[in-house]
Parts: structure tokens; C-alpha cells; sequence
């Protein structure tokens, strides 16, 4: 059975999914059609919306102590490895690929060195598909799409700077092939304190909230060359 | 040290989510601290049992961790977002292999009465036009849809609750959250 040509009966189960009075196999099916049917999950989404404001009525109640050590533990968090020392393996482990990218980089005038080079990668495939460079004096980053494929039509890919502990600071949007974005000081300044650069999907144009709103696609360290 | 869900409004539960993302263990940390308690008292209210709200609770937010790369800030609230991973989880709980149904007194423990939560819903917009609507529906389809939503209770156990037969309840549910959309869209 499917319940793609009937909107009455679609919307029906939507709202009974959000409320949670569907279960069984209803549930189960429904469970499995949203998997590959976007408009019934933005059904099931709006419902969830709209029924929000309840949850916020329920009382709180703080969990014991006990419960966050054991995400900790669940998540393998108890090593020391932090975000940054993980993301400085990548960093070492990428360090073939930086060489192999900056040989192929086109060659720099007189005097300039691309100081800063992140290169971006898909976590599903790791291969690169992004690379982004900095002169350290200059305000200008290049930003070479290596997969074309990355680009969803009706939608922007914005590159964002990670600063160490703060919040990510957009750079702009990735146009699809080799793009110039503006830097709003010289890369020392812009990049100096980023050991991280991330790409997320957004609505086209951007995000309107300045933060990123989209899932996160690519992300890699920026490293400063000398 | 935790700072209450309401003193971060949704753009830094964002931030954090988007960072969590990244792999920012403590950005994850802080988002634990922010919205635990409320979770908590979501789990607790469905599930009746400390301990399993407890065990929901872990789980959802390992959950939140393994998949904060598919949030999509446009379709939800951040908020809305993990209250609704944490419903379903407690919904699928209840319905485990072993399941231990709920009792017939727990059943009768539950408020019979417009139930308790709804009556603090105030204040800001959406809650407001949404205690409206609710308001603006027959006190069954209400008192059905309210329970449904607060307590985890399904139509079966519904019928129970109110000594009805289960039709007469699954009409109550289907009609009162079609007036209830419909309301909300003239408010909107």
C-alpha cells in the first residue's frame, strides 16, 4: 500500500506520527516511507512544529549526575584527545595531500607563497573537494572546487571559518569553479587563530541566520604553511 | 553550573549544534548542559520510570552526537528537533519485545483533568496561538490529543483511559488535529 496519491490520508498520518498515537506496523511503515519521501517528511516535521510549544509546558527535571559520564564513556569521549588535537592528525595524516596540492597549485607571482591552504574533504569518500588559499598579507582567498559534483542546484555551499572555541564566521559562498572571496583583514589576521575550515548547505544566498544552518558536508584543517 | 534550556534562545542551541557537528566535544557538553533537563522531564513524563527515562535520555543524546550532521536548522527548531528524537525513542521503548504494559492504576494515576501541562502553556507566540486552538477545540478531543502528546498514550490505551470504545477515541484524535491545523494557519 502507498500513500503517495492521497494528501488526505498522507496528512492524517503525519499528524497521528507527530503526536505519537500511531504505532505498530503503521508506525514502522510510516517510519520506512520517510526514509525516501521528502514531502511526507516535512509533513511529519510540520506537525512536529506546530505541536512544539506543548513540550515546552512540561516541567523539567534535572538527570542525575550520573547520566552524562556514560555519553561520555558511550562516545569514547574519556581519551584526551580533544576536537583540535583529532583534527591535527588530520592535519599530519593530510600532509601528503597538501604537498601533492600545492605542486599543482598554479604557480604563485613573484614573492607570494599561498601561506594558508585548507583542503576540505567528504568524511564519506575522503576525497578532497574543496581547496582554499591564502596569501598571509593579503585579504584574498581562492577557493577551487576540485568535484563539481558538490554543487546542489537551487541551493549556496557557504565556507565558514572554525576559530579555535569560538563561534564559525562565514567566508562566503562557494561559487563553482575557481572563486575569490574577500577576507575582511589579511590572512594572518582572518586565518591565524582557524585551525579549521567547514562547508554547510544552505537555502541559496546563504545562511540567513549568519551561523550555519545546514547539515555540514566538508570540513579540514587550515594549515599555515611556514 | 547548567544554564536552564530558556537562557539560550534557538540561534545558540544552533551554534551548537553546528559545532557539535564538527566534532566540538565541548560545544556538545554545553548543549547537554542547556537542554538535559528538559529532555529529561519530556522522557520522565512518557516513560513513568526513572530509570528507563535515564536510559532513553543516554541513548538520544549519543544519537544527537552520531547524527547533529542531518539537523536542518529550516525544518526545525533545534529544540523541536531532539524533543521529537526523544519522544519517538520513548514511544519505541514502550513497545519493546518485552514489553511490560502499563498497569491499569497507572493508567488511573494519570491527571484525568484538562491535563496538568496545558494549563501553563502562555506566553510566547506560537505557545500562545497554539493554547488557543487547543482551547478552541471540544474539551475530548482536547483532553485526547493532550494525553496523547504528554503521556505517550496510544488510541488503545487511550480508550482505556477515557472508557470509550477505540473508534469513538480515533475520531476524537483525527478530528481534533485537523480543526487544530486549521486553526493554526488563520492565527498564522
Amino acid at each position: 500500500m502507498n500513500c503517495r496519491d492521497k494528501p488526505a490520508l498522507r496528512e492524517r498520518l503525519a499528524a497521528e506520527y507527530a503526536l505519537g498515537t500511531l504505532r505498530g506496523r503503521a508506525r514502522e511503515r510510516l517510519r520506512r516511507w520517510l526514509r525516501d519521501d521528502p514531502e511526507l517528511a516535512r509533513g511529519v516535521a510540520a506537525w512536529e512544529a506546530r505541536l512544539a510549544p506543548m513540550a515546552r509546558a512540561i516541567e523539567p527535571v534535572a538527570p542525575p549526575a550520573r547520566v552524562w559520564p556514560k555519553i561520555e564513556q558511550q562516545l569514547n569521549f574519556k581519551k584526551p584527545s580533544s576536537f583540535w588535537k583529532t583534527l591535527g592528525l588530520i592535519a599530519s595524516g593530510a600532509a601528503a595531500a597538501l604537498i601533492a596540492v600545492a605542486v599543482l597549485l598554479p604557480p604563485q607571482r613573484a614573492g607570494g607563497t599561498a601561506s594558508y591552504i585548507a583542503i576540505l574533504t567528504d568524511p564519506k569518500t575522503s576525497h578532497p573537494v574543496l581547496v582554499a588559499t591564502a596569501e598571509r598579507g593579503e585579504t584574498v582567498l581562492r577557493v577551487n572546487t576540485l568535484d563539481p559534483a558538490i554543487h546542489v542546484a537551487g541551493r549556496s555551499l557557504e565556507l565558514w571559518a572554525l576559530p579555535r572555541g569560538g563561534a564559525p564566521r562565514s567566508l562566503g559562498l562557494v561559487s563553482h569553479e575557481r572563486g575569490l572571496l574577500k577576507l575582511l583583514a589579511p590572512a594572518d589576521q582572518s586565518l591565524g587563530d582557524v585551525p579549521a575550515l567547514a562547508v554547510s548547505l544552505e537555502p541559496q544566498g546563504g545562511s540567513p541566520t549568519g551561523q550555519p544552518t545546514g547539515p555540514v558536508l566538508y570540513t579540514g584543517p587550515c594549515v599555515k604553511y611556514w | 553550573m547548567a544554564p536552564p534550556a530558556q537562557a539560550l534562545d534557538g540561534s545558540a542551541l544552533q551554534a551548537l549544534l553546528a559545532r557539535s557537528a564538527l566534532g566540538d566535544r565541548a560545544a556538545f557538553r554545553a548543549l547537554y548542559q542547556a537542554t538535559a533537563a528538559k529532555l529529561f522531564g519530556v522522557a520522565l513524563r512518557i516513560l513513568r520510570r526513572e530509570d528507563w527515562a535515564e536510559e532513553v535520555l543516554q541513548e538520544c543524546y549519543v544519537s544527537v552526537w552520531r547524527h547533529a550532521r542531518e539537523y536542518n536548522a529550516t525544518r526545525a527548531a533545534p529544540m523541536t528537533w531532539m524533543t521529537s528524537i526523544v519522544r519517538n525513542r520513548c514511544l519505541d521503548w514502550l513497545r519493546r519485545p518485552n514489553p511490560e504494559p502499563l498497569p491499569d492504576e497507572a493508567l488511573e494515576s494519570i491527571e484525568s483533568e484538562n491535563p496538568g501541562p496545558l494549563a501553563s502553556l502562555e506566553q510566547a507566540r506560537d505557545t500562545a496561538a497554539l493554547a488557543r486552538c487547543l482551547g478552541g477545540l471540544d474539551a475530548r478531543q482536547r483532553q485526547a490529543i493532550a494525553l496523547a502528546f504528554f503521556d505517550g498514550l496510544s488510541h488503545a490505551e487511550l480508550a482505556r483511559h477515557l472508557r470509550e470504545p477505540l473508534g469513538t477515541v480515533k475520531t476524537w484524535v483525527r478530528r481534533g488535529l485537523a480543526r487544530l491545523r486549521n486553526c493554526l494557519e488563520l492565527q498564522g
